[in-house]
């Protein structure tokens, strides 16, 4: 079973290849279509597999392989997954069938635009397996040039401004977390002798106190402009606006988990003391990030920026799960990047299928779309209340974990009453912009009845049922997920440290 | 035995799952009995648990617990999703699946002629059970799942005709202001599992006397934030604005929701954490001053409406202000008691309601009707019973209740001489607008001669007929209830107070306030016209709901508003956008300017190098 991950990771990527090589005569959408379709569905099932045969009791890293790949620097290719990269990996290969599926739609050189999604999908899954830091870098920026072009060419609105801003914007991150990845090879080096780009090793180094901010930055900057984390966030409304909906998909219900996941798999055990001085105020900008999305989205008429803002809210959330520093709270928000993951990006083929019926996405456009569409209603209806955090559904357990981890937080002690009032405005918000997307879309009478209105077809039905069942079952049985992640996620917070300085610890008292 | 109880919340959500997905499919008679026989099997259910109880000493009735299954395990959290029998839940569901299943009878002949007559039922069915959930919960985590799930099914049901703009607006505004309840709620549940590292009522409950000092900063606020909760589901002052608003659901909704069970989930929280609150006698005094104002404030708006069903709402606040000066009093159990009661008599006077609108086809104004005592007899009579019982004429349940409340409000262990003053006000109040109310609709002679209203079907009367006779008989049920439920509240019975000059100022308020309404409006006609224009500003002020709403909208509403569209327009477009466009128009700012050493003339490229080893050589030469 040593090959499985690796298959999963490029299987996309090789049915990318050969989508791009084969000279389309004529109009053989439908063979790209399948093989697109194929590819994505193998990916899945091979992620059920992993899911099956995944030991829940084992915190450590799982199906791993290792083959050597610069043997000159030591840098491997090595795969593997452990509780936290695992609900990734099966989440972004379940989102990666319904981008394929949902780019049906897709009028324009269909077959690069299927070609590019899949690059995406083997980026991102690359960026939760790898597990040798380079290896890391590579399917970090792997991820990058696929969304560049998604929006550039089959973008709307202001595109370019859009795709430029994200890629600069991101791309500055991504280089400074390279010079961070070298720089705590250097400094493993320097302790051991031993060159190595292994992740699991790095991260038992302790990182000497008077740098370690610096390096802590370094991470820190490609990761919280990924998710986003307020304030680097300003990428985001513009290209999600811009982006074709199935890239969407993917880009945030996967693509922006990324960034939680490497301040999980790297921040957290790397500079620990570093987050005990900074925390609060990351937490700040977190909560801060929650209240500001979720208040903006309260003021959108359109239903992809409403969406888009809404994200910024969620994504926060995470964010201030991860600097509670506790298991509840790392815990809560593992779980509650597959519940934004499955939630946002249903939301978006809800706001993409309206749009093709309609003609637009301007909330005050239409109304009523309850009588014509009542299939569609009542799995809006679900995916809403999932969203807006109904207890019964997922959503509200990713919540409720996240933020009673806040509430007992060390690290956040001083200001954790503070960070869960300006949450509950949030969800109060919630309530607010959801509802008012929802019943503003699909009650009220309809003054002229749409006639080509027409209610979902199967495929559509196909696509939303995954969502639909998620988000009940989640909700129903937490359990089942947040069992896998947490041994992960005690070893993450526990890290002992292997490599350190002599000097270290006595320098190091209980200063932090 | 115990372990059916999972049986009170499966059959009614069976009969949800099988009516959402499978209800187009059924005849509409199979589905709406259907609907009602899950209920009634859940009410089958719940007397099966009542006689189980009854087997032991009442010591033993307490902490049955059923776990279902694990729900979530995190570092140091875990959670069963578990069931808890005892005798407070038990009366609980007694009142609400008995309730439940009458007004789910009703409603087969009252949404006879809706198009989507099956989609109410699986909404009804869903509503009984979340209330059952939150019930039967054993821990504050399943109690605000269910919490939030009666909110829910209440949003769905008041905008159930999703066609018409003010049912959509009133469903909304019901579901935000119950999520600002169920936030406060999040936030006890936090600070609850920070003391004592469980929510488990039991263990919480048994710790909750030695772990505080009575009126402890982190009690108070634990209490505060649930009232939170409590005040917004039972529409108590401040966050009351919603319950008005939602008659606009079908009328059985009213009836079932908005009057019999949810709204006094708010009661039932305070009694079920009598452990917890009686440790903060301040959050009592509070308790008890909120009830007693709304009482008078939602009685004295009473008084003016016209919409047959508002003017019922407003009483209904009123009444849940009465149950919680009761707990706040500290006689858990007679706001219990008041529950059940007014569950009886206020259930049984919307359903009335409702048959007058279902008769008057589907007018609400009182000023429209009249005179349908004569049209509309068991309706009249039923609706005579109720509303005897409610403005608490002598026998009947009403009486003995709110008796035993407005003597608590002077002699109960927080009372005092203004809560009993206030309430004694607020009952003179309850039996003018009753009998307001009744004297327009069944009166005198019909207003709007070319209505010819008619007596409901069978299926709706027979429930108003059962309702009618515990509205009468109900109140005899008191001593039965303190003592059942003496368990839970720490085993001590109300005392009865024998205070003749209380009891008979009690009731003279109560007849007082029934025959002013008899004097001014026997004929039917508004002979208030004089008075009217003599306190028109009290009566603006009254008509106007004291403009709460207009007052929430001016500075809540347009604030939150405008401050979305200022972040959106100004913090984000020229703020941290502008500024980060910025910081890339300056980088290249900077590379056009250094782009001209990088120009590719060679004849430039050799000057700078000469340029630079001149200065090198200088450099080296002269330092």
């Amino acid at each position: 079973m040593d090959f499985i991950l690796t298959g999963i990771v490029f299987l996309p990527l090789f049915a990318a290849i050969v989508i791009m090589m084969m000279k389309l005569a004529g109009d053989k959408n439908g063979m790209v279509i399948g093989i697109a379709g194929g590819a994505s569905l193998l990916t899945f099932l091979g992620a059920m597999v992993l899911l099956v045969r995944f030991d829940s009791h084992h915190h450590g890293m799982q199906f791993v392989q290792s083959v050597e790949w610069v043997s000159m620097l030591h840098i491997y290719y090595k795969v593997g997954v452990d509780g936290i990269s695992l609900w990734l990996v099966v989440l972004t290969s379940l989102l990666g069938v319904l981008a394929v599926y949902f780019s049906r739609g897709q009028k324009k050189n269909l077959q690069y635009f299927l070609a590019l999604i899949l690059i995406l999908e083997s980026g991102t899954l690359g960026v939760f397996v790898a597990m040798d830091s380079i290896l890391f870098y590579v399917f970090w920026e792997l991820m990058l040039v696929p969304a560049y072009f998604l929006i550039g060419f089959w973008g709307e609105g202001n595109k370019v401004y859009a795709t430029t801003k994200f890629v600069i914007y991101t791309l500055v991150g991504s280089l400074l977390m390279l010079v961070g990845i070298i720089w705590v090879t250097v400094v493993h080096y320097d302790l051991t002798q031993t060159l190595t780009f292994d992740i699991p090793t790095l991260l038992q180094t302790q990182m000497p106190a008077d740098i370690q901010f610096y390096m802590f930055v370094c991470f820190f900057m490609a990761f919280a402009i990924k998710i986003p984390i307020f304030p680097f966030h300003s990428w985001l409304p513009h290209a999600y606006v811009s982006c074709p909906i199935p890239a969407l998909i993917l880009i945030t219900g996967a693509m922006s988990k990324a960034g939680a996941y490497g301040l999980i798999r790297f921040c957290l055990p790397l500079f620990p003391e570093t987050i005990a001085d900074w925390g609060l105020w990351i937490g700040t900008a977190a909560a801060g990030g929650i209240v500001y999305g979720a208040w903006i989205a309260v003021a959108q008429r359109d239903l992809k920026a409403l969406v888009a803002y809404s994200s910024i809210s969620h994504l926060g959330f995470i964010a201030l799960g991860i600097f509670a520093f506790n298991g509840q709270g790392v815990e809560g928000s593992v779980l509650q990047m597959v519940n934004h993951g499955i939630i946002a990006s249903a939301l978006f083929i809800i706001v993409g299928i309206l749009e093709t019926r309609l003609g637009t996405r301007q909330l005050d456009k239409f109304r009523g779309l309850k009588k014509p569409m009542p299939v569609l209603y009542a799995m809006f209806m679900l995916i809403t209340l999932a969203a807006l955090g109904m207890p019964g559904l997922n959503g509200f357990v990713g919540e409720f974990l996240i933020l009673m981890g806040v509430w007992g937080s060390h690290l956040l002690a001083g200001m954790a009453g503070l960070f869960v009032l300006a949450a509950g405005l949030a969800i109060v918000f919630a309530s607010i912009y959801m509802l008012f997307m929802f019943q503003g879309a699909m009650q009220e009478p309809v003054e002229e009845m749409h006639d080509n209105v027409k209610d979902l077809d199967r495929r559509e039905i196909g696509l939303l049922v995954p969502a639909c069942i998620l988000v009940v079952m989640i909700g129903l049985y937490p359990k089942g997920i947040v069992d896998r992640v947490s041994p992960a996620v005690d070893h993450v917070l526990h890290m002992e440290k292997k490599y350190k300085s002599l000097d270290a610890d006595s320098g190091h008292g209980g200063g932090h | 035995m115990y372990s059916l109880s999972w049986l009170i919340l499966f059959l009614p959500l069976a009969g949800f799952l099988v009516l959402s997905w499978f209800g187009n499919r059924m005849p509409k008679f199979i589905a709406g009995w259907f609907a009602c026989a899950t209920v009634g099997g859940a009410f089958l259910v719940t007397l099966l648990m009542l006689a189980q109880l009854y087997t032991e000493n009442p010591a033993d009735r307490l902490n049955h617990i059923q776990t279902l299954y694990p729900w979530v395990v995190s570092e140091g959290f875990s959670l069963n999703l578990s069931i808890l029998v005892d005798p407070l839940s038990v009366f609980m569901l007694l009142v609400v699946t008995g309730v439940g299943c009458l007004i789910h009878v009703y409603s087969i002949g009252y949404m006879h002629h809706d198009k989507e007559f099956r989609r109410f039922f699986a909404y009804m069915n869903l509503f009984i059970f979340a209330m059952s959930l939150l019930v039967l919960a054993a821990d504050f985590f399943f109690l605000i799942v269910g919490w939030a799930l009666v909110g829910l099914a209440s949003y769905l049901l008041i905008g159930f005709w999703t066609e018409k703009k003010s049912a959509v607006l009133a469903a909304r505004k019901a579901f935000v202001m119950n999520v600002i309840g169920d936030v406060g709620m999040v936030i006890a549940a936090f600070m609850i599992f920070e003391q004592f590292g469980t929510l488990n009522y039991v263990d919480v409950f048994k710790a909750a006397p030695t772990a505080f000092f009575p009126n402890d900063d982190s009690i108070l606020l634990i209490t505060f934030l649930l009232l939170v909760g409590a005040f917004a589901k039972s529409a108590q002052i401040p966050l009351h604005t919603w319950l008005p608003d939602a008659m606009e659901g079908p009328t059985p909704v009213s009836a079932l929701i908005h009057a019999a069970t949810m709204v006094t989930a708010g009661v039932y929280l305070v009694a079920r954490c009598n452990a917890l609150f009686t440790m903060a006698p301040f959050t009592m005094y509070l308790i008890a001053a909120v009830g007693v104002i709304t009482a008078l404030f939602a009685g004295s708006i009473g008084m003016v409406q016209y919409d047959i069903k508002r003017v019922i709402a407003y009483s209904t606040m009123s009444q849940i202000g009465f149950m919680f000066l009761a707990v706040g009093v500290g006689v858990f159990s007679v706001g219990m008691f008041h529950l059940m009661t007014h569950a009886f008599f206020k259930a049984l006077l919307f359903l009335g309601a409702g048959s007058v609108i279902h008769g008057m086809k589907d007018e609400q104004d009182i000023r429209k009707m009249g005179g349908l005592r004569y049209a509309m007899p068991i309706t009249f009579i039923t609706f005579l019973i109720a509303a005897l019982a409610l403005a608490g004429f002598p026998l009947t349940a009403g009486f003995f209740s709110k008796e035993e409340i407005v003597m608590n409000a002077y002699h109960g262990q927080y009372g005092n001489f203004v809560f009993w003053g206030l309430a004694i006000v607020a009952v003179g109040m309850t039996g003018f607008y009753t009998f307001r109310l009744f004297f327009y609709t069944f009166m005198g002679q019909s207003r709007t001669p070319e209505a010819h209203p008619h007596e409901s079907p069978m299926v709706m009367t027979a429930p108003l007929m059962v309702l009618a006779g515990l509205s009468l008989l109900g109140g005899f049920l008191g001593p039965w209830a303190h003592d059942f439920l003496s368990p839970v509240f720490g085993g001590a019975l109300p005392v009865h107070h024998d205070d003749a000059m209380l009891e008979i100022i009690a009731v003279a308020a109560a007849l007082g306030g029934i025959l002013t309404a008899v004097a001014i409006y026997m004929t039917g006609k508004d002979q208030l016209a004089f008075a009217k224009q003599m306190l028109a500003p009290i009566y603006e002020a009254l008509f106007n709901k004291y403009y709460v709403d207009e007052i929430y909208d001016f500075l809540i509403v347009k604030p939150v508003k405008g401050i979305g569209k200022f972040m959106e327009e100004r913090a984000e477009k020229l703020g941290i956008d502008f500024s980060v466009d910025e910081v890339g128009r300056q980088v290249r700012e900077v590379s056009r300017g250094i782009s001209f050493w990088q120009s590719g003339k060679v004849r430039l490229y050799a000057l700078n190098m000469v340029a630079g080893m001149v200065t090198v050589l200088l450099f080296v030469i002269f330092m």
